[in-house]
């Protein structure tokens, strides 16, 4: 196994009593793409800012390329960093802007004129290198903002919520650049978003944060399909949480149905909260042909153009609500209409238990 | 397990900045806290140096003739406050809530007096209604000289400090606000009570209490008009330069210190209510034509108008009236000071130094204190304590400025006494005396610069000095130029800390009417007055005329984006 370009180890920061960050670990390899999600005042922002040096932590490492830089400035750090705000000179030119750091280096003039150029046509803009910050839009502005902090050559890419003040057509369109421009220059990336959509499609690998603390690290698709906690369970994605109880033979009880599932773990009797996202209640309509199913009443329905989304409740289900993801053209299939009772299959592979309340530590 | 905690390295910026810093915060404690702290063990020490305890305060307040300055300096301050906040508000609300004509023209007007040092409107009124006043009929057998000029002169120069406050109030209404309570039936004097003066509570507390202190504090009114009518600030002066008792000088200080230091207090608290009481969703509230009101406040505002004109306009006139009232054909010779007793060319050159070495010097200084104070990254005690520091002016008047600092730098045995008796000193003084304001006007400007420029700056191995001069400073520079007028036109016009100071061969434009209006050379002393407003009024245009140009060259990047 490689080493890790960054190492972070026992990370601790404290503001008087308040715990922004409880002792936290994680390692991140060359290359890599990686998302800090979580809820503001979650302690990404606080993260990121001990790793860059700005804000730096009460305890624990920082090791960057197998040297510890725990302690050290900004300035004597090794990174380039993009801000939500752009943070670019106004009174500077687009050009002038991406030679900033350059110019500090003693190289010459030619050199630096030739590294701008280079990276104005990296990030699409090769002709607005005259133009001031405030004569371009948001998502170029935040181009010209990634191509001054990649000028100085970084070996690792900090991004603050780099695209949460554009509009969501720029964001979208903006991602898979960030991202396609990161493969290419081969750039170990660290980026903060409190947007799971976001994190999910760009990241390799997603650190989930909660009050301080990793709730989960893992790929998109583990986040997605194992969430390790019911906080992640809830937090990523849409996700049915159902109060259910442990019985016997590998089932648990739900309403008045029973659904066999994963139970290790849990002792029969025990109260716990069964997880199941919409898009794996298969609705089998007026017959029921699988095991693992129950029947339920259809209260609403909610037409998205793909998909429906159906409210369910009654029969089987009794109190509880549940939520299903339900493909127009099965809808059609179907013919569903609201009050209707119809038959689900959830398939006891997308059951997952989690204990009935959140867990500290 | 537990980590060893991190103790963070310094980089050369930070030892840069964190140094910068305290060298603000011991250029601070010189010039500021250490003479005040000085002047306040001087109250409680007899001639010889030796500790009494509070006898000089016992002494003080057993003596009718000393003590009885108190209650005058309150009423006619409580007076002067009450008229000058009326005035100003029904100026304002002309100006902020009706669609009153040459609403531009009226705004300038108001703004006149904060040309003039303080002397002027008293001199004017000497000459309006003094012993040969023009209108002293008016006055039905009272005299000017006394509390009645003493309050007439303060409304004058006071007023444009009330409006300045009042407007801002006034200027940022919710006009959902109004709709509903239009809405609601309310009466428009029920509007007007509700909603407008609870609006605008706040500037009106602010407004208050910075005129009450501004009139309590001020030295050049009672000095011309107030004829043996003690009040607190001309005592100061009587004590310490009548009869060189500087203890007794400094237990007045200590009172006087004690309004300022109030109402700079209710001053911050009413500043910060009054900005987190309108929210970013409120519609400005735009006033619609009604021509009886309109009418009525035209006539308010023109008479107000008129009168500050007059007042200007009579000093203006006496400085060229050959003898007042007997000969009034036009003539130069009274600003030929030559025969005057008290001023000169001279004074009035020294003026324009003391007023660009403290424009440029002030500027520099508050401008770099202010980036440091808000961009240091360590040492958060020592920014706090600087800026607390900084604070600390406001509080102070220049009476009890300039008496500190005869106590420190006149010390034997400190090593800052070869200032004592030099432009330096002046210069040093009047930075001290309006440093608060200037500080929080570039600390507001680089508020608005984002805070992330010196992260990006560290983040690109850039010096952050090289950023302060490239970035931080251009953007700031109509900032800088206000705070570099502000210094030029209170260094022309201010006399209260300064009359301490002066030496022979420093003498002021403001300090020589003051001289000459004692010594009976009225005329001189109003042609000085008016050269100092001609002065402040040309440097108001150029900076006018810079700030615009300013503006047009770098409208490329001041383009309010996205």
């Amino acid at each position: 196994m490689t080493t890790p370009y960054l190492r972070i180890r026992n990370l601790s920061k404290h503001f008087g009593d308040f715990t922004a960050l409880d002792n936290v670990n994680i390692d991140i390899y060359r290359g890599e793409f990686v998302c800090f999600l979580g809820p503001s005042g979650c302690g990404k922002t606080t993260l990121l800012r001990a790793i860059s040096g700005l804000d730096i932590q009460t305890h624990g490492t920082v090791e960057q390329d197998g040297r510890d830089i725990s302690a050290l400035p900004p300035a004597k750090r090794d990174f380039g960093i993009v801000f939500q705000s752009y943070a670019l000179f106004q009174n500077l030119t687009v050009a002038r802007n991406i030679a900033y750091g350059l110019e500090n280096r003693k190289q010459p003039k030619a050199a630096i004129q030739q590294r701008v150029t280079e990276l104005l046509e990296l990030i699409g803009l090769p002709d607005s290198g005259h133009k001031y910050p405030a004569q371009l839009s948001g998502g170029q502005q935040q181009r010209v903002a990634l191509a001054r902090a990649l000028a100085i050559s970084p070996g690792l890419l900090l991004l603050d919520e780099p695209l949460s003040a554009l509009d969501a057509k720029v964001r979208t369109h903006l991602r898979e650049e960030i991202k396609s421009l990161q493969r290419r220059l081969g750039i170990t990336t660290i980026m903060i978003t409190h947007d799971q959509e976001e994190a999910i499609s760009m990241a390799d690998r997603i650190v989930v944060m909660r009050d301080g603390r990793i709730e989960q690290i893992g790929t998109p698709l583990e986040i997605y399909h194992q969430p390790a906690s019911l906080f992640v369970a809830e937090f990523i994605g849409a996700m049915n949480l159902l109060p259910a109880t442990r019985i016997g033979h590998g089932e648990i009880q739900l309403g008045s149905a029973r659904l066999a599932c994963a139970v290790q773990g849990y002792e029969p009797g025990a109260a716990v909260r069964a997880a199941v996202r919409p898009e794996d209640i298969v609705c089998t309509g007026k017959t029921n042909g699988h095991a693992n199913s129950l029947q339920a009443e259809v209260h609403d329905l909610e037409f998205m153009g793909p998909f429906f989304w159906l409210s369910l409740g009654g029969g089987e289900l009794g109190e509880h609500r549940l939520r299903a993801q339900l493909p127009s053209q099965r809808a059609r299939e179907l013919d569903l209409r609201p009050r209707e009772a119809l038959h689900l299959h959830i398939p006891a592979e997308h059951i997952r238990l989690f204990p009935n309340s959140y867990s500290h530590g | 397990m537990v980590a060893p905690r991190v103790r963070p390295r310094l980089g050369r910026d930070e030892w840069l900045m964190g140094g910068g810093l305290l060298v603000l915060a011991l250029y601070l404690a010189i010039t500021l806290l250490v003479p005040l702290a000085l002047m306040l063990t001087k109250s409680v020490q007899d001639r010889e140096g030796a500790f009494v305890g509070l006898a000089n305060f016992a002494q003080y307040f057993t003596n009718p003739a000393l003590s009885g300055a108190i209650g005058n300096s309150l009423w006619v301050s409580a007076l002067a406050t009450a008229i000058t906040i009326a005035l100003a508000f029904g100026y304002a609300y002309a100006l902020n809530r009706s669609c009153i004509p040459f609403k531009g023209f009226f705004r300038l007007v108001a703004m006149l007096p904060l040309l003039a040092p303080s002397l002027l409107s008293a001199i004017a009124l000497v000459y309006l209604f003094g012993n040969q006043g023009a209108l002293k009929g008016w006055l039905f057998g009272e005299s000017i000289y006394g509390p009645i000029g003493i309050v007439i002169g303060s409304v004058f120069w006071t007023f444009p400090h009330a409006l300045i406050i009042i407007s801002t109030a006034l200027a940022t209404a919710d006009a959902r606000l109004y709709e509903a309570s239009e809405s609601l039936g309310a009466s428009r004097w029920r509007t007007f009570t509700v909603v407008t003066l609870s609006g605008a509570r706040y500037g009106l507390i602010s407004a208050l209490f910075v005129v009450f202190t501004l009139v309590i504090t001020d030295f050049g009114v009672p000095k011309v008009v107030g004829g043996q009518f003690n009040m607190l600030a001309t005592d100061i002066y009587k004590q310490v330069v009548g009869q060189q008792n500087f203890q007794m000088g400094a237990v007045v200080s200590l009172l006087l210190l004690l309004p300022a230091v109030l109402a700079f207090f209710v001053e911050r608290w009413a500043q910060r209510r009054q900005i987190s009481s309108l929210s970013s969703r409120a519609v400005p509230y735009r006033p619609k034509p009604s021509p009886v009101r309109d009418l009525a406040l035209l006539g308010f505002v023109g008479l107000v108008a008129l009168v500050i004109l007059g007042i200007l306009g009579m000093a203006a006139f006496a400085s060229f009236a050959k003898l007042w009232p007997y000969n009034l054909s036009l003539t130069l010779s009274h600003y030929d000071f030559s025969n005057a007793d008290g001023g000169s060319w001279a004074s009035y050159g020294n003026s324009i130094r003391l007023a660009l070495y403290t424009a440029v010097s002030g500027s520099l200084v508050v401008f770099v204190g202010a980036y440091l104070v808000e961009k240091t990254r360590v040492a958060k005690p020592l920014r706090t304590a600087t800026h607390l520091l900084a604070l600390i002016p406001m509080a102070v008047p220049g009476m009890v400025l300039g008496l500190a600092y005869i106590f420190f730098f006149n010390a034997p045995g400190n090593p800052l006494n070869f200032l004592y008796g030099t432009m330096a000193i002046l210069v040093l003084a009047t930075i001290a005396h309006f440093y608060t304001v200037s500080h929080l006007t570039a600390l507001t400007a680089l508020k608005q610069l984002d805070p992330e420029f010196e992260s990006v700056s560290a983040a690109l191995k850039t010096p952050f000095y090289r950023t302060f001069w490239r970035v931080t400073t251009p953007m700031c520079l109509p900032a800088i130029l206000d705070i570099a007028i502000y210094f030029f036109i209170n260094a022309m016009t201010t006399v209260s800390a300064v009359v301490f100071l002066y030496a022979p061969h420093t003498t002021l434009a403001s300090v020589a009417v003051l001289n000459m209006d004692d010594a009976g050379d009225t005329a001189p002393a109003a042609a000085m007055a008016m050269l100092i407003v001609y002065t402040s009024a040309g440097v108001r245009l150029l900076h006018a005329w810079l700030s615009r140009w300013l503006l047009r060259r770098t409208q490329a990047w001041r383009l309010q984006g996205r």
